[in-house]
């Protein structure tokens, strides 16, 4: 089996707290695989680690095949991935296209090509028009699909995508539902959180579930369709406390 | 509203001053709690201490001496209540009112409230107390005409509250936008530097014209520019005329007139200060209002070819590629330098360090360039390069946290750090080259130093460049600080960070001590009669500057090694959000 990601007993902890615990994650290669987890579960420190964002406390990772604790390996690693991080990675006082040229330049595209992908992107993200405005005026919305873009610039073998959808409008994040489906399809693995499980649902082929840092589930979604919904999977394995509700006395009667 | 909302909203405005003291440190909050309870303490204080003075030492003051002392109190109110405006622009938390809309209170309720509210500034719970202490003192010591006194001082009081939110209001609508917002903070706190360096400059003006000018030798008073008062002595004329016109000089003129039992000059002052107070606010609620409505901002239509044509120039500059360097540190290069000289924050730090180099730098070179020896020329110029740095420490020695975010796709790079490094000291060469350029030719020409000593300085120059290169490469990777947006403020940084911070700021000019070496090399040679001193300075220029460019290259890739290794951690600093 080749796999795009590779974890062994991967920990990070913030003083007392142990937000990754002992994280031993498979992602084939060529899978659209789904992170999902409550909030605070470890999804996006998980995503940090792996796109050496932010160092383990413990543990190993293999990242399209590459031990990537040392620095030479990091970096030609780094050549083949796109990254959405939670926080976003914009410089503020630089336009749109100003920021995608820089990003192209920094993977080693030729100027030629940067050119060409950073047109497309920005026509395929509605930014062509705001060639004038600084990332710092932009929205939130906005900033996400630049970022979306500039994740996509290099053409990655494998795409980190933490919370794509967060904030994009219906027609981009249509249109960027199509892209990733088609980058899935050339043999990029994408590795995706969301809190929203329909999209999940309609895009993954592979699902792994964390709660309190540790993964409870990790299968396929043909083998959670043939045993219910997603949504059923996803509370079976956060636990029943996460959705009890608490009756409210001034409603009632 | 009732009450139980107006105390709600004064508690909220509370809060949110408390928690923001909280968020800076526990020893800031406290720091912060004791300056607001000495506040307190000095404003009752003040009351006492000037109802005592007022009455018991002032009795025999004249009417010019009291204008005096009430001009000299109003200026200090003045200039703190400026230092308040700038630092509560700069943070600007105050109630946000369209936080409070959807709740059951109207608009004009909401405005009035936030205005009351505005008024709970140390610079006010300082001096408005003390002031009117003061006035009833005078009332008590002098006549019961000083009983316009609290008038005078309210409307005052009154009428700057009123502009200032009036001021604040059309500055919040202006700053709906985040780019001119930065614009706005930079300008605002550049004005107020300028301004408070004003009298110094004009100080200076005036000592000159006096020393030089062709009146040089006059000293009788004109008939036509002064006039006699009261009490025999001379007042300037332009002084009493001031005192007619400026708004906030009426108080000191109404305490004067007052003193000499003329009543109308403090009714009429305290009237018009009322009236100027009551068209502010006014003023103020009609530009809230239009915010609300949406008719603040007015888009300027501009043809588009024209944008799209601005858009590919820059375009084209970001392209670029510079010979002889790898392509990712070009691409760093290109991308840092346009960040910055988009950053009104960096410019405004650029232009006044450079403004006060030229203004005081060369109003002494002006002053004394007929004593400067032919020895000493070279260290002038020498001298000139060091200066060009002073205000470019703090963007060499913090290369990252100017980044914030944008350092997270630094580490996402798949590039060698070495570049990065390479890329983040190339953005700063054309500001340092063309600040320490224009230093130069001014210096050349304003003391006369010889051509080959302004190329030697030139040389040096970019000595000095690569050095401190080395120095920030290695200050930059190892204490990094986040500096909020919009101003050179660092956020909140550990007592260890500050104090290496001060050190490395402190030990720059000891840093700088080698680029002094060629002028000295050629003094000495000079003395001695083995060559010209221009020469000797040119040589071990260039000797210098070859030197450091060799050390710079061979300092690169362990640098970047260590940048690699801390990367981490300074993009855990340069991103924390702590405001």
């Amino acid at each position: 089996m080749n796999l795009a990601i590779e974890t062994n007993g991967l920990t990070r902890c913030f003083g007392d707290l142990v937000a990754v615990d002992n994280l031993d994650l498979r992602v084939e290669a060529g899978k659209f695989y789904g992170f999902l987890g409550p909030n605070g579960a470890g999804k996006s420190t998980t995503i940090k680690m792996l796109t050496g964002l932010l160092g383990p406390t413990r543990g190993t990772m293999r990242i399209l095949g590459e031990q990537i604790d040392r620095p030479e390996k990091a970096r030609e690693v780094k050549r083949r991935i796109g990254v959405v991080p939670e926080e976003m990675a914009l410089f503020d006082n630089l336009t749109a296209r100003e920021y995608l040229i820089f990003i192209g330049r920094m993977y080693g595209l030729p100027l030629a090509t940067v050119r060409e992908r950073t047109d497309e992107l920005l026509e395929m993200m509605t930014l062509a028009d705001e060639h004038k405005k600084l990332t710092l005026e932009f929205s939130h919305g906005m900033n996400k699909k630049l970022t979306l873009a500039a994740a996509l610039i290099p053409n990655p073998d494998l795409l980190f995508l933490d919370e794509p959808f967060e904030g994009v409008d219906a027609v981009s994040s249509s249109i960027l539902r199509d892209t990733l489906k088609q980058c899935v399809q050339r043999g990029a693995t994408v590795f995706l959180t969301s809190h929203v499980l329909e999209i999940v649902e309609r895009l993954c082929t592979d699902v792994g579930i964390i709660t309190k840092g540790k993964l409870v589930y990790q299968g396929t979604m043909d083998e959670i369709r043939q045993a219910g919904s997603l949504e059923e999977r996803f509370l079976k394995a956060v636990g029943k406390d996460h959705v009890e509700r608490q009756s409210l006395s001034w409603l009632e009667g | 509203m009732d009450t139980s909302q107006l105390r709600t909203i004064l508690w909220l405005r509370w809060r949110l001053t408390r928690n923001q003291w909280r968020r800076s440190g526990q020893l800031n909050a406290v720091i912060m709690m004791l300056i607001a309870a000495a506040a307190f303490v000095i404003g009752a204080a003040g009351a006492i201490v000037g109802l005592l003075i007022g009455a018991l030492l002032m009795k025999n003051t004249t009417p010019w001496a009291l204008l005096g002392i009430w001009d000299a109190i109003v200026i200090a109110f003045l200039f703190f209540w400026m230092i308040g405006i700038i630092s509560e622009i700069q943070r600007s938390e105050t109630i946000d009112i369209s936080k409070l809309l959807h709740l059951p209170v109207s608009l004009r309720e909401i405005f009035f409230v936030n205005y009351i509210a505005s008024h709970f500034t140390l610079c006010f719970i300082v001096f408005v107390p003390s002031m009117l202490g003061l006035a009833l003192g005078l009332a008590i010591s002098k006549s019961g005409l000083m009983l316009l006194m609290p008038f005078l001082v309210a409307g005052f009081i009154f009428m700057i509250s009123a502009w200032t939110y009036c001021l604040r209001g059309w500055l919040v609508t202006l700053m709906a936008n985040k780019r001119r917002r930065r614009a706005i903070i930079a300008g605002v706190t550049f004005t107020f530097i300028l301004l408070s360096q004003l009298p110094n400059l004009l100080g200076n003006i005036l000592h000159d014209h006096k020393r030089h000018g062709p009146g040089a030798t006059q000293s009788a008073p004109s008939e036509q520019t002064e006039t006699p008062n009261s009490g025999g002595q001379v007042v300037p004329r332009v002084i009493v005329e001031a005192h007619k016109y400026v708004p906030f000089l009426w108080v000191g003129n109404g305490a004067r007139a007052l003193a000499e039992g003329s009543v109308w000059p403090a009714i009429l002052g305290s009237a018009g200060m009322f009236i100027l107070g009551a068209l502010g606010l006014s003023r103020a609620y009609r530009s809230t209002v239009r915010f609300y409505l949406g008719q603040t901002t007015r888009k300027r239509s501009t043809p588009r070819a024209k944008e799209a044509k601005v858009s590919r120039a820059q375009i084209s500059f970001l392209e670029k590629q510079l010979p002889g360097i790898p392509d990712e540190s070009a691409a760093m290069a290109l991308a840092f330098f346009r960040s910055l000289m988009r950053a009104p924050e960096v410019k405004m730090m650029l232009g006044t360090n450079f403004m006060m180099l030229l203004f005081f730098g060369f109003m002494i070179l002006m002053r004394r360039r007929a004593g400067i020896s032919d020895d000493f020329r070279p260290f002038i110029a020498t001298g000139a390069v060091v200066l060009t740095f002073f205000g470019l420490t703090r963007l060499m020695l913090n290369q990252f946290g100017h980044d914030r975010e944008g350092f997270r796709a630094l580490v996402l790079s798949p590039v060698l750090r070495k570049h990065i490094l390479l890329g983040k000291n190339l953005a700063l060469l054309p500001i340092t080259v063309c600040l320490g350029a224009i230093l130069l030719l001014l210096i050349k020409f304003v003391i006369g130093v010889t051509v080959a000593v302004t190329f030697a300085a030139f040389l040096q120059l970019i000595a000095a460049f690569l050095l401190l290169s080395m120095a920030g490469n290695l200050i930059s990777t190892l204490v990094p600080y986040r500096v909020a947006p919009g101003s050179m403020k660092p956020t909140k940084i550990p007592a260890m960070t500050a104090l290496l911070l001060f050190l490395s700021h402190m030990l720059f000019p000891v840093a700088m001590g080698p680029i002094f070496l060629p002028a000295i090399a050629g003094l000495l040679f000079a003395k001695a009669g083995l060559m010209s001193a221009g020469a000797v300075n040119l040589l071990f220029s260039i000797v210098m500057l070859a030197t450091t460019a060799f050390f710079y290259r061979l300092s690169l890739p362990g640098l970047g090694n260590l940048l690699q290794r801390h990367e981490k951690r300074i993009l855990e600093v340069v991103t924390r959000e702590i405001e």
